[in-house]
């Protein structure tokens, strides 16, 4: 099942591993396939908005649509919690005062569990609405927090749901729970680095997954692979270039020991590279999806354009014998 | 640029007793940490590496199997091999946050029934995950007790990958904030704030809105967090005067900070901002070393365009000839991976720019510590990272 025919994309990974582009490139590919895509920032700083429309400004808790077809916001889960309150007691300026309140904040602040709650009911209300007479969003991405967070984040409805008998936060925690759970409609994405580190840590947070969350996680992204160095038959190119007499004058060229190194360092990380994109898809089990390196780094929405035709690709399975 | 001012990454070694190591997730703190104690080590001092998540074959390296909640030493054999003098001695832990957290509440409360009541308390269970930061003010918490030894002169930390770097030190203030603050007296202590004209606007609404929060959400959230404030403060004395002394010694002379990024532009971007918040924040910042950051190889800037404009055609003919029988498909072929690896770096050197601009032009120093083609784990990989960080800063062609 393609990532776009999903209602729900929950992105994570720890820093550095190139999350926020992943999401935001398959807000485009969405945009693209003519879904109404909408990419929902959660942390305490917004960068989808800047990948896909540089320069704009900031979508905020209004939200934007940042390009046809694909709207930003950010989930500010105080500015959620007054939107909910307000439509459950309807006395929205009684509540605007308390949560402007900076003990009542500092309060806020130390109270458990909430904000994963109150972002993710709020996931469920755009999940839900309604534009004449069809959804108001297709596809949902979730920029999530770095995992760690990113899990316990997905947690919380689970364990509203058990703690709280009844009332309207168990029927809530419920809707968002079995939103999470349903496999047809919501995924969980992991982006990972094919590097020793990366990659342990993805392996342990998809078993982590399966152990203890009911959502469904189908692929992993593998990103910033440097692909193959050399033609097919030229594959110790490097060691050839090494093998030139050092004091050799190329025209126009680098002398021949500078030669073999940038080629030699090209090829170690296309191997390292090569290793881990295919120790994580056999520790995991799971097929993976590629995403090239990118020399000139995810800048705007041209390098998007490259990563989002990667992400729908149909992924790889790292055959066992391998 | 008036980088002459800026300290000398190895002095800190010498005169400092805590080395802490900030920046985002995945940018290398950890081997840098690493990298650092060992060569404290060298220098004679007796170094301990505080650690959050080591790569398994990093403690392998360091000799040390898995690591503990106990400091490890680097058996002496492995020391001499590399050159670590007698009086030197390097040492690994593993900071497990929820347990310090754990202790501190231990240490603090006033009997072991209020010991229990705490640590059984359901808003306790999550007030350490809830509050941003108290986890990794429970590993400052432990920098500290580490320094406090005697059997250490040099206590390096690599801090958890937070998104923001600060909230070790913010976290004990939040708490204080939370604990001193009107609403506390108003749960704990109703009577205390009835009577007070300003209070009664907002009295009124907060406490409508509690109850609202609890009608709608069927917990006795108020109950839960007034019986763990009533326990909690009892202890709050003394966690103030412990958070004032941490913040004090991770502020003060004793202390050197070094931020670390990767050479993308998302990490230094990141960074930038992390630059201006820790200066905010008056932490003693010594420097910044951006890590994994490609060098060309033959020194000093890499080439705009790989061959030469204007010589292509050349450069590809002398190239094949040089290379011999196949050279007309190897010489474009080891051309084009010159060329890339040549983007590659000028894309690091890019995206360093802005932020070793910024960095030199407040008086820091300024490493760059180049990428290791393989995996760092072994101790001769973490050598080789300490001579750049630790030796003289990089000659830079003036444009």
């Amino acid at each position: 099942m393609s990532l776009l025919d999903r209602r729900l994309v929950i992105v994570t990974g720890k820093g550095g591993t190139g999350k926020t582009s992943v999401a935001a490139a398959l807000a485009l590919a969405g945009a693209r396939a003519g879904r109404r895509v909408l990419v929902a920032e959660v942390g305490r700083d917004e960068h989808a908005s800047r990948l896909l429309a540089p320069g704009a400004g900031l979508a905020g808790y209004a939200g934007r649509e940042v390009r046809p077809g694909v709207t930003v916001m950010r989930i500010d889960p105080f500015e959620a919690l007054g939107e909910y309150l307000g439509l459950q007691l309807k006395l929205r300026a009684a509540v605007d005062l308390v949560l402007r309140n900076k003990a009542f904040r500092q309060l806020m602040q130390a109270a458990p569990g909430w904000r994963e709650l109150i972002t993710l009911g709020k996931v469920w209300h755009l999940e839900q609405m309604q534009d004449r007479g069809r959804r108001r969003f297709d596809l949902i991405v979730v920029d999530a927090p770095a995992t760690g967070h990113g899990l316990t984040f997905l947690d919380v409805p689970r364990v509203v749901v058990s703690a709280v008998q009844s009332g309207p936060l168990h029927r809530n925690a419920e809707l968002v729970e079995q939103m999470i759970a349903d496999r047809e409609r919501t995924v969980l994405l992991p982006v990972a680095l094919a590097e020793e580190l990366p990659a342990r840590e993805t392996t342990e947070l998809v078993a982590r997954v399966r152990r203890e969350l009911g959502i469904g996680v189908d692929r992993v992204v593998v990103n910033a692979l440097v692909g193959a160095p050399f033609p097919r038959g030229l594959e110790d190119l490097d060691e050839r270039l090494g093998r030139l007499p050092a004091d050799v004058v190329l025209p126009g060229l680098p002398p021949p020991p500078v030669l073999a190194a940038c080629a030699a360092h090209l090829r170690a990380r296309h191997e390292l590279n090569a290793r881990y994109r295919d120790e994580i898809g056999r520790a995991t089990g799971l097929p993976v999806v590629p995403l090239p390196y990118l020399p000139e780094g995810v800048r705007g929405p041209a390098q998007l354009e490259r990563l989002a035709q990667a992400l729908v690709e149909p992924p790889i399975r790292i055959g066992d014998a391998a | 640029m008036s980088a002459a001012r800026a300290t000398e990454p190895s002095a800190l070694l010498h005169d400092r007793r805590i080395l802490v190591c900030v920046g985002s997730g995945g940018v290398g703190k950890t081997t840098l940490a690493a990298s650092a104690g060992l060569e404290a080590a060298r220098r004679g001092r007796r170094a301990l590496v505080l650690t959050i998540d080591p790569a398994r074959r990093l403690a392998d390296a360091l000799g040390v199997g898995a690591l503990g909640g106990d400091p490890k030493a680097i058996p002496r054999a492995v020391l001499d091999g590399l050159g670590v003098p007698q009086q030197g001695a390097l040492s690994a832990m593993m900071l497990d946050m929820k347990r310090s957290f754990d202790d501190l509440v231990t240490r603090f409360a006033e009997s072991p029934e209020v010991r229990e009541r705490i640590l059984r308390n359901r808003i306790y269970q999550h007030v350490s995950d809830a509050l941003a930061g108290s986890a990794e003010y429970s590993a400052m918490e432990k920098v500290h007790e580490m320094a406090s030894r005697e059997d250490y002169d040099l206590v390096v930390v690599d801090t958890p990958p937070s998104q923001h770097a600060l909230d070790f030190l913010e976290a004990p203030q939040r708490l204080l904030e939370f604990l001193d603050s009107r609403i506390v007296h108003l749960l704990l202590h109703p009577a205390f704030a009835a009577g007070r004209f300003g209070f009664r606007l907002f009295q009124r609404s907060a406490q409508r809105v509690l109850q609202l929060i609890e009608r709608v959400s069927g917990v006795a959230f108020l109950e839960d967090i007034s019986e763990f404030l009533l326990a909690f403060e009892g202890m709050s004395e003394g966690f103030r005067e412990r958070a004032r002394s941490v913040r004090a010694r991770l502020l003060g002379p004793e202390t050197a900070f070094l931020l670390v990024a990767g050479p993308s532009v998302e990490s230094t971007e990141h960074a930038r901002l992390m630059l201006d918040r820790l200066e905010a924040f008056g932490v003693p910042l010594a420097g910044v070393v951006v890590n994994r950051a490609r060098e060309w190889p033959g020194g000093g800037d890499a080439p705009e365009r790989v061959p030469e404009a204007g010589r292509e055609a050349e450069a590809v003919r002398a190239l094949a000839a040089a290379l011999g029988d196949d050279g007309d498909a190897a010489a474009p072929a080891a051309i084009a991976a010159v060329s890339l690896y040549a983007a590659m770096v000028r894309s690091d050197e890019a995206a360093s720019a802005p932020l070793r601009d910024a960095v030199l032009s407040r008086g820091m120093f300024w490493r760059r510590v180049p990428e290791q083609a393989r995996d760092v784990h072994d101790l001769e990989a973490l050598e080789q990272i300490a001579r750049r960080l630790f030796g003289p800063a990089e000659e830079r062609r003036s444009p």
